[in-house]
């Protein structure tokens, strides 16, 4: 007792500086706040939330791409709903692709789909996605093969394609198969076999199963509303968010930062701390370091690169323009990606219910035509584009504005990994600094891991020992999870795995579920099954023939003697017996061993169409991803 | 290191053993149920003309009294036959479940 509440008052004295205010640094005051901590954030824009931040426009809010909360991490979606209370709230999600001047639902419904494609499209979609079954790419080195081999190359041109190479800007070609290949990465073939098992059973028709990909929460006023929320209570409790604060130089001693110089307002001040947490991108950070890293570091910095966003809000003088929350831009006539509908998201998001505030999303690098181009060619740019796809007429369009957002996506190149290694390895000298969240990690993080990862950095400042890197980026939000809310989220057990301490306690009965389906999917032995029928089908052979023999007559045993039809040279007698045996064995082994074959290849094409399924239905919303 | 297997891994790695006594069960229900709906058959379709002009039943099944002693083709004898099919139907399946077992650890070495 006595140690707890001495390390209590170790941890009091501590003073944590963080860098950056958005989910990943506000979460990580917040937690700290609730140990009664201080802690002071150091954000360099004059709104809080960073990426997840809602910009007011003229009263009409709108996001920097809309924010879905959706997560299965426990601790996460209790932090939001103890900050959000009632203005959580859970929408409805409806998303299309329009391509073509055509909408599909996305994720697909086949009707739909099948209708919009039309009969010939559709039948040489099927016969495309036979050919990728029969004769896949090989090697499936790349993103295009990886699709094609799985969907078809005629749909894979369809509607993966273009929409990939908007958002990334590279050709797909050149995009790595491992980058697809995540999104099954997490998949567990026991699992998705349980789930084909029970699946039907009427007892379990009861669990409410819901999945993330259909509906989301969202706050009422927008992501910002949360993160202004917790930063209001973080400045209630004693810590201070400090805006428009730009780190300038990070100082390091031996083994630990001892200071930052943050520019507020045009004078440089020195923060002191004995705790750093950093939410800012990577290769800034190391940029900022004093004294230099050595030049190996600060080069694996400078290969990091990111991709860029910006976002055109438009508001319209029409009630309703499209039912969607979004809409995905697969036309290459255009150059926008995505469309979202705010005030589907939120009715609140805007001021007159009379009018609509559309966000246009293009992806672009900074410094790209599109990046530079003046905010009023920008907004004349997307009227046009809405008008060729016929979305709206122009003269509806009332007003717009346009927000960049450098960094929005970290880039995963073939050279990321190695230079975050690098980086990772030098920085880990420096005992008193924590990297948490997107760019902060260059890991392509949602909020809640974003979030995680800060949860997790507070705990180690309190005395824990998480390795915040082990935390998944790669896990898979569809997947369904169980209505009862007592039952953990299978992949934060996935998650606790990987970790030295355990946050949540971890539902119990698991491996005997595992054992068992394995035991029933196990192939059986042939040979053993071929060896075993033969022995006992020989041996009944033999004893009955002996029997017979033993019986005697005049005649002994005419009518088994009928089975030398078969078993030539087999007779009623001591020889026989031996002959009958060895044909019998023979046999009876055959059988055996085909019996064993079958059975072994349709529990196989079995398991491997419950793969595949999972597969597929994991991918199911793929795009949402990209 | 120890590395963790992977679902793929275990299922492709694992031999499926038999449940002996469920195998015998199985396969003596079987076979006693076949010798006594056989035997009952043959009594429903009655009896048939022997080449020296006897009315004779299931002269064939009849056979099987050479090895079930006190079976005939009667519901009293499709009764004794369901026993002896279950006995000897049980002593086989099990057998193969025993030996399956025994060869699986053998040649997997468990
Ligand atoms: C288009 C798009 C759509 C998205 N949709 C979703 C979604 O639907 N759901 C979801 O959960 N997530 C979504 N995300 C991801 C989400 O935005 C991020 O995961 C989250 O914002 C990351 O939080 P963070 O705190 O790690 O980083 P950031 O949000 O990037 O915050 C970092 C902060 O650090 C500050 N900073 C940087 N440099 C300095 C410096 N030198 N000094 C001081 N401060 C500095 C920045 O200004 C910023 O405020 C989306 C992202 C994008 C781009």
């Amino acid at each position: 007792m006595e140690s707890e509440s001495a390390s209590l008052n170790n941890n009091k004295h501590k003073k944590v500086v963080i860098i950056g205010a958005g989910p990943a640094g506000l979460t990580a005051a917040y937690e700290l706040s609730k140990e009664g901590l201080r802690s002071v954030v150091l954000e360099k824009d004059s709104v809080v939330g960073g990426i997840s931040r809602t910009v007011n426009y003229k009263g009409y809010r709108f996001d920097i791409g809309g924010h879905r909360f959706f997560t299965k991490v426990r601790v996460v979606e209790d932090m939001w709903e103890e900050i959000m209370g009632d203005d959580f709230l859970e929408r409805k999600r409806l998303s299309r692709i329009y391509y073509k001047n055509t909408f599909f639902y996305y994720p697909f419904r086949l009707p739909n789909a099948l209708w919009g494609l039309g009969i010939g499209n559709s039948i040489m979609i099927v016969l495309s996605y036979i050919k990728s079954q029969l004769f896949p790419f090989k090697p499936e080195d790349t993103f295009d093969k990886w699709v094609s081999n799985r969907f078809g190359k005629r749909l894979y041109g369809l509607f993966f394609k273009t929409y990939t190479e908007k958002v990334w800007g590279i050709p797909c070609e050149e995009i790595s198969a491992e980058w697809a290949a995540q999104r099954i990465k997490g998949l567990s073939l026991l699992e998705a076999l349980k789930n084909a098992l029970i699946q039907e059973r009427p007892s379990n028709k009861d669990r409410v199963v819901k999945t993330l990909i259909d509906s989301f929460h969202y706050p009422r006023l927008g992501p910002g509303m949360m993160w202004e929320k917790v930063s209001d209570t973080v400045t209630s409790e004693n810590s201070e968010v400090i805006l428009n604060a730009d780190v300038e130089i990070i100082y390091t001693g031996s083994g630990k930062v001892d200071k930052i110089d943050v520019l507020v307002e045009g004078k440089i001040q020195e923060i002191e701390g004995s705790e750093f947490i950093s939410s800012m991108p990577i290769r800034e950070l190391i940029q900022k370091l004093e004294p230099k890293p050595p030049k190996e570091v600060s080069h694996a910095a400078d290969m990091l690169k990111y991709r860029d966003f910006l976002t055109v809000s438009l508001i319209i003088n029409k009630k309703d323009v499209f039912p969607d929350n979004w809409i995905y831009i697969h036309d290459p006539r255009v150059k926008m990606g995505r469309i979202q509908n705010f005030k589907n998201w939120s009715p609140d998001m805007v001021p007159d219910q009379e009018k609509t505030c559309l966000g246009l999303e293009y992806f672009c690098f900074e410094g790209d035509g599109l990046w530079t181009m003046s905010d009023r060619d920008l907004i004349n740019l997307a009227r046009k584009e809405l008008e060729i796809m016929g979305l709206v007429d122009a003269r509806e369009i009332e007003d717009g504005s346009v927000v960049r957002m450098p960094k929005a996506y970290p880039v995963y190149d073939s050279t990321y990994l190695d230079a975050v290694n690098i980086i990772r390895d030098f920085l880990s000298q420096f005992r008193n600094l924590q990297l948490v969240g997107r760019n902060g990690m260059h890991k392509y993080n949602n909020q809640d891991h974003s979030m995680l990862t800060a949860m997790l950095a507070v705990k180690n400042i309190l005395g824990g020992n998480y390795d915040l890197w082990k935390v998944n980026a790669d896990q898979e939000y569809h997947e369904e999870v169980l209505g009862d809310k007592s039952i953990e989220p299978k992949d934060y057990k996935e998650l606790s795995k990987t970790q030295p301490l355990v946050p949540v306690a971890v539902a119990q009965g698991e491996g005997g579920v595992e054992q068992t389906i394995i035991s029933v999917f196990a192939g059986i032995d042939k040979l053993a099954l071929a060896l075993s029928v033969g022995a006992v089908s020989g041996g009944a052979i033999f004893i009955a023939t002996i029997l017979l023999i033993l019986k005697g007559g005049s005649v002994v045993g005419p009518n088994l003697l009928l089975l030398n039809q078969y078993f030539i040279g087999y007779s009623v007698s001591i020889e026989g017996a031996f002959i009958g045996l060895g044909y019998s064995f023979l046999w009876g082994f055959i059988f055996g061993w085909l019996f064993a074959y079958l059975r072994n290849l349709l529990t196989g094409f079995y398991v491997y169409r419950v793969k595949k399924s999972a597969e597929l239905s994991s991918f199911r919303d793929f795009i949402d991803y990209i | 290191m120890t590395k963790t297997r992977s679902d793929e891994e275990k299922l492709l790695q694992a031999v499926a053993f038999l449940n002996a006594k469920v195998l015998g069960l199985i396969l003596g229900i079987l076979l006693g149920l076949v010798i006594f709906i056989a035997t009952n058959w043959l009594l429903i379709k009655g009896p048939q003309v022997s080449e020296s002009g006897r009315q004779i039943v299931g002269p064939h099944l009849q056979l099987l009294s050479q090895f079930f002693i006190g079976y005939k083709v009667s519901f009293s004898g499709s009764i004794i036959g369901f026993l002896y099919g279950f006995a000897i139907g049980t002593i086989s399946g099990s057998l193969i479940g025993w030996l399956y077992n025994r060869i699986v650890n053998i040649r997997h070495r468990l």
